[in-house]
């Protein structure tokens, strides 16, 4: 990159350019053998192999269970952080406070605080017994979850209609178009657009905020974690599991969500037809 | 006074908070005129053209399209605008669609044109604006010269009565300016109604029917071309195209 440099006076810049490049790598290669190192001696020293089999079923259970709860508060919390997104752009001021008073809860307060509202303070308001649904931890996570990232993802969407050029909506309202349908065929697809790369970070923090809900019992990764921990004083041993097992939830995520932004950059296959299909007909691209 | 015209706008005033960027404008445009509105920057030459089609409101006065008010509290202003084709200084296509789909958006959502009747439409329109064959490229693999004509195909579309130019040219290279004139010359050979700024003192020269040159919020003076140009009567005018030339 730095040999691109090609004006009179950058000999000497470009000598620092490739200096400053092979620090850099000096640098970097230092910090992955020392990481490396210490991952080693601690597999080879502190990770028990036939224990890391035997819990290995345990862990797949509270896997599969994340994964069920990150897909459903996932698709949940992007539904309704569109409505989010959309009230907050809304002419209608009692539309718009409402939706930032939302924003402004969600956001404003922990997310454990969130959960415990759900989880404990809901069924307090049966009294002592009497709460009629089971399990009720499992849906007390999903709608953390969801109300917690819905505020997120709604702030995402703001921004990815403000980035919108004020021409756009001028250009389909002087065709005709009313703001609604304006903002569906025009506005919405670009702002989905825009908003893809902070919906995918926040989506990953839900990912990672699922750690949470061993609070309120739910049988996550750190959940089994602390039990198998807490019966053989081997930590390390499941923590390779739950290392592993967020590892592959989140890595995929961010390939999903290149791929979509990849699909959605105009110009090729047109709008991003996963997401704003759902709101419009012509979402596809193709005719 | 008011005369009778196609779009007429009737003692308009415009203020932006405490400015008042319109200050009494009476015109009158009549069916197949050529109106080019020239003045210094700042003039309102712009926000003139958008109280056509209401994408500003004004404070007093009306504007009306041929005889129905733009203005009225009650108009109906989705309907008045699929009359009013409008043209923007810097495109404004929407870049997550071909240009087929571009020009036949409007008519397919708004009046409910089959997808058969779009594609025919388009293409008829795309040949028209030069542009045959480049119905599936998107905005971004155009010229800008390309893409305003791809806008003025989109506006066309919806088969206004007439049709509104901002300054369509100014944010194209020079050489490129040429090809959207000529398609905005071919629209006023073929009877369209227009209401024109530019900065082009020749194809107003040429195109137009009369010259409306704007200052301070006020028509300081219009013409035909020919006599505005070489015998201004105002001191204001005077001024202005001296400064052109
Ligand atoms: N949205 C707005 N808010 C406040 N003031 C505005 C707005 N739009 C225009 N104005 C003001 O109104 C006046 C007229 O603006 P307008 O854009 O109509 O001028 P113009 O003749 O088109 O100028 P130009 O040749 O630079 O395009 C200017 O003083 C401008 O600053
Ligand atoms: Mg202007």
């Amino acid at each position: 990159m730095a040999n691109t440099e090609t004006t009179g006076t950058s000999t000497g810049l470009l000598m620092r350019d490739g200096l400053v490049r092979r620090v850099g790598e000096a640098v970097a290669i230092g910090f992955l053998v020392v990481v490396a190192g210490i991952v080693t001696i601690i597999v080879s020293t502190r990770v028990d192999f036939g224990l890391l089999e035997t819990i290995f079923p345990r862990f797949v259970d509270a896997f599969v269970r994340v994964l069920g709860i990150v897909i459903a508060a996932s698709v949940l919390s992007i539904l309704l952080g569109m409505f989010i997104g959309l009230g907050r752009i809304s002419t209608s001021p009692i539309t718009s406070r409402i939706t930032k008073g939302y924003v402004e809860f969600f956001r404003g307060t922990p997310l454990l605080f969130q959960l415990f509202v759900i989880y404990f303070g809901i069924p307090g308001l049966w009294g002592g017994a009497g709460f009629p649904i089971p399990n009720w931890e499992i849906p007390a996570a999903i709608i953390g979850l969801t109300l917690n990232h819905s505020a997120y993802v709604g702030e995402a969407i703001r921004g990815g209609i403000d980035a919108v050029p004020d021409g756009q909506m001028e250009g389909a309202r002087s065709l005709g178009m009313s703001r609604v349908m304006a903002l569906r065929q025009v506005v919405f697809p670009q702002a989905l657009r825009n908003a893809l790369a902070a919906i995918g970070n926040d989506q990953i923090i839900l990912v990672k905020d699922t750690s949470l809900l061993t609070v309120i019992a739910v049988p996550e990764l750190m959940t089994v974690f602390r039990d198998v921990n807490s019966t053989t004083f081997q930590p390390w041993t499941p923590l390779i599991w739950v290392c592993l097992f967020y590892l592959v939830i989140t890595m995929s995520m961010s390939q999903l969500v290149n791929a979509a932004e990849r699909r959605g950059d105009p110009g090729r296959d047109g709008s991003l037809s996963a997401l704003a299909g759902m709101f419009s007909r012509r979402g596809g691209g193709g005719s | 006074m008011s005369r009778a015209g196609l779009v007429e706008f009737d003692d308009v005033h415009k203020y932006f908070g405490e400015t008042h960027v319109l200050r009494g404008i009476d015109a009158a445009i009549d069916e197949t005129e050529v109106v080019v509105v020239i003045g210094p920057s700042g003039s309102g030459k712009s926000t003139l053209l958008r109280c056509v089609n209401r994408l500003e409101e004004i404070q007093q006065g009306a504007v009306r399209i041929a005889g129905q008010s733009v203005t009225a509290p009650d108009a109906d202003i989705n309907r008045i605008r699929q009359r009013v084709g409008m043209v923007f200084q810097s495109f404004n296509l929407f870049p997550h669609m071909t240009a087929r789909e571009n020009i036949t958006i409007g008519p397919r959502k708004v009046r409910d044109l089959s997808a058969t009747e779009g594609e025919e439409l388009a293409s008829e329109l795309l040949d028209r604006v030069g542009l045959t064959g480049q119905g599936d490229s998107y905005p971004n693999e155009l010229s800008g010269g390309q893409q305003q004509r791809v806008a003025i195909a989109r506006a066309l579309a919806m088969e206004p009565e007439v049709m509104l130019f901002d300054e369509v040219t100014s944010a194209l290279d020079p050489e490129l300016v040429g090809d959207v004139l000529g398609v905005m010359r071919d629209l006023a050979t073929d009877g369209m109604t227009m209401l024109v700024v530019t900065h082009e003192m020749e194809f107003a020269r040429e195109v137009g029917d009369r010259i409306v040159l704007m200052a301070d919020g006020t028509i300081v003076e219009q013409d035909e071309p020919e006599r505005l140009f070489t015998n201004p009567r105002t001191e204001r005018a005077k001024q202005f195209l001296q400064r052109l030339l």
